[in-house]
């Protein structure tokens, strides 16, 4: 689904990752984990194709194609979700507005017609059911004064409507809370499935109590340092990240 | 501006003078207009409140009225539902209806003399275009409404058909309220054809107590129209003027607001939105002046300058020291859509009084990164991604129009203004 080789990308001059290797197969969710400043957010970005990453060496291949060569809304369409860390709020852009001109953009690439109003419709309520979200968010502005929690359940919500071939979930569960953890980890298991892959960037190990990962990788100083089975995560919770800081080093 | 200009307006005046209708301004009246305006001068770029209007147009204009015409007319905007509609060609009322229940809506061109006396309530220079008004009106229209008439709609459009080789219109209203009136008046500035056109119009509101307008105001004039436009308000006290003006034509545009609020606890609402393209200039001047108690203004602007235009809006709130309690907000925001755009946003408060509530914000700049980003990585197309956020960036003052039927045509019209928009009409 996701292989990438020796990425190198650059912010403002700086090198951020610096070599990284990941490979994802088609069916497993993989977990990215790291200290502050490791380079995971810029990891998803740099996925998702978001401005201003320089891309000085390395390659990204998604199903088979070339991804760095895409342009982000070539990227969604082709199948790749990025959950925002902080989800903008566009005040004026309806929600329900956003997420019927994302699948119809997504079906047109596939030569498929515009979704069915009425089905639509009833598909999105039934997954707002499963996200526990208010009706009422759907007629609001995208994000428009919700709360962190909203918020991160309305990209989950985008993801399950969507049904990406690749998600990858940027610190979604910063800022949840237990409760609002558990049904976002339940969002994100009903898309689990063969053909579909996940790649969770996250601090804590936590959110890997509710969305088990085939795969563990930690990331330091701009590359994968180590990779492992969830026990791996474990051990993280319990050593914290310097012990592989200093291997790095 | 030279004195050569002012030669040629005294000229075009005594040459036309005879010919003005008396019972839409008293020829004395007409006369005193034009040396008033003479001795002030026309308004020039070096003045602070002009200077971001596009008035080059004035050294060339032909002041005289156009002839009436007597083609027959283009097709007009949709007419709303319940509304009476008065259509007015080249400032003369071409086509009246049946005025809603204690409503009296007049064309002065067949008033008495006694009906062309009265002038715009301002004796600013940022108002001094209505005397050029005074001097060469050809019509009037005069609305009058009883405190029965609750919630009562009129709709008064006005086209330019004349390009200016044969004269300038001079569109001219008055509105007065009586006490607890209700009223909600559309004003629709339309042009027709290619040539340059020179609009000037003047609109006198006058809000009895307790009254309430709701007043929509929406310039689509013609591509290469000059569009000066002036109006007045004053408000006795519990008055409400809710104002939402929306620019989008001309290729010049000015439009002067002085609203009083004269009244105890009077309420201003100003919402304008403006969109420039090309070479488009959009600029608004609204004094809004509290000489009472308790009177409240709410000021909104959102404007977008795309290509080589300039959008400017120079929003001033003057409190004055009878006016303790009075509570103000401003709101200007103005979005650059282009290297070479625009945007002008001044926010004045002047305060003489203690115990005052005014809040002001201004901010202009480029589309939001972030959001747009947002957007892509759903999947949408960059330049849908574009209109849509700027779409939203007017949604301040757009989801102030109650009137659905309105809201949908001013939608429609924001809409056709940006190019390339069909992926965007859709979503509508």
């Amino acid at each position: 689904m996701l292989t990438i080789e020796n990425l190198h990308a650059t912010v403002d001059g700086k090198e951020i990752l610096k070599g990284l290797e990941l490979t994802v197969p088609e069916g497993e969710v993989h977990a990215v984990m790291g200290p502050n400043g490791s380079g995971k957010s810029t990891l998803a970005h740099v996925l998702a194709g978001r401005p201003g990453y320089a891309i000085t060496a390395g390659t990204v291949r998604f199903k088979g194609r070339d991804l760095l060569a895409l342009s982000p809304e070539e990227r969604a369409r082709e199948g790749l979700f990025l959950g925002f860390q902080y989800p903008v709020e566009i005040p004026g852009v309806n929600n329900v507005y956003l997420l019927k001109a994302a699948v119809n953009a997504a079906r047109k690439h596939r030569g498929l017609p515009e979704v069915d109003a009425f089905e639509f419709l009833t598909l999105v309520r039934e997954k707002m059911r499963l996200m526990r979200m208010d009706e009422s968010m759907l007629s609001r502005g995208v994000n428009e004064g919700f709360s962190g929690g909203e918020k991160k359940r309305n990209e989950i919500l985008q993801m399950l409507v969507l049904e990406p071939a690749l998600a990858v979930l940027d610190e979604t569960d910063s800022g949840l809370d237990i409760d609002a953890l558990k049904v976002v980890a339940s969002g994100v298991n009903t898309l689990r499935a063969p053909n579909r892959s996940l790649v969770l960037v996250t601090h804590y190990q936590r959110l890997l109590e509710h969305i088990v990962p085939d795969r563990v990788h930690v990331l330091v100083n701009g590359r994968i340092v180590r990779s492992g089975d969830r026990t791996l995560a474990l051990e993280l919770e319990q050593r914290g990240y310097d012990w592989l800081i200093g291997e790095a080093a | 501006m030279s004195a050569a200009v002012l030669t040629r307006l005294r000229d075009e005046y005594g040459a036309a003078r005879a010919a003005l209708p008396g019972s839409v301004i008293d020829a004395r009246r007409r006369s005193e207009a034009i040396e008033m305006l003479c001795a002030q001068g026309l308004p020039a770029g070096r003045e602070e409140n002009w200077r971001y209007t596009n008035l080059r147009i004035l050294d060339r204009a032909r002041f005289t009225p156009a002839q009436p015409s007597a083609e027959a007319l283009p097709p007009l905007p949709e007419p709303l539902s319940g509304f009476a509609r008065y259509v007015f060609v080249d400032g003369r009322l071409r086509s009246g209806a049946t005025a809603p229940h204690g409503v009296t809506v007049r064309s002065l061109l067949s008033g008495s003399a006694a009906d062309g006396t009265w002038r715009l309530a301002s004796e600013l220079p940022e108002a001094r275009l209505a005397l050029l008004n005074e001097a060469f009106a050809t019509d009037a229209a005069c609305i009058e409404v009883r405190s029965e008439a609750a919630g009562a709609g009129i709709e008064l459009v006005f086209l330019a058909a004349a390009g200016a080789d044969s004269g300038a219109s001079y569109p001219r209203v008055r509105l007065a309220l009586e006490s607890g009136a209700r009223l909600t008046v559309v004003e629709r500035h339309v042009g027709v054809g290619e040539a340059p056109t020179l609009v000037n119009s003047a609109v006198r509101v006058e809000l009895a107590p307790n009254a309430h307008l709701t007043h929509y105001r929406l310039q689509h004039c013609a591509a290469r129209t000059a569009w000066f436009d002036t109006l007045t308000a004053e408000l006795a006290a519990d008055a409400r003027y809710d104002l939402l003006a929306v620019g989008t034509g001309a290729l010049a545009s000015r439009s002067t607001v002085h609203a009083r609020l004269t009244g105890r606890a009077a309420q201003l609402a100003l919402s304008a939105a403006a969109l420039g393209a090309a070479q488009q200039s959009q600029d608004m001047y609204a004094l809004s002046e509290h000489l009472a108690a308790r009177t409240s203004t709410v000021q909104t602007f959102r404007g977008i300058a795309s290509d080589r235009s300039r959008v400017a809006f120079n929003g001033k709130i003057a409190v004055r020291e009878q006016a303790a309690g009075t509570d103000s907000r401003q709101s200007l925001r103005g979005l650059l859509d282009g290297a070479q755009a625009e945007i002008d946003l001044r926010p004045q408060l002047e305060i003489y009084t203690d115990e005052v509530r005014c809040s002001h914000g201004a901010t202009a700049g480029k589309l939001d990164e972030n959001m747009l980003f947002y957007l892509l990585s759903r999947g949408i197309a960059p330049e849908v991604a574009q209109h849509l956020l700027k779409w939203a960036f007017l949604e301040d003052v757009v989801a102030k129009i109650e009137l659905p039927q309105l809201r949908r045509q001013i939608e429609h019209g924001l809409v056709g203004r940006m190019s390339e928009a069909v992926a965007l009409k859709e979503l509508l």
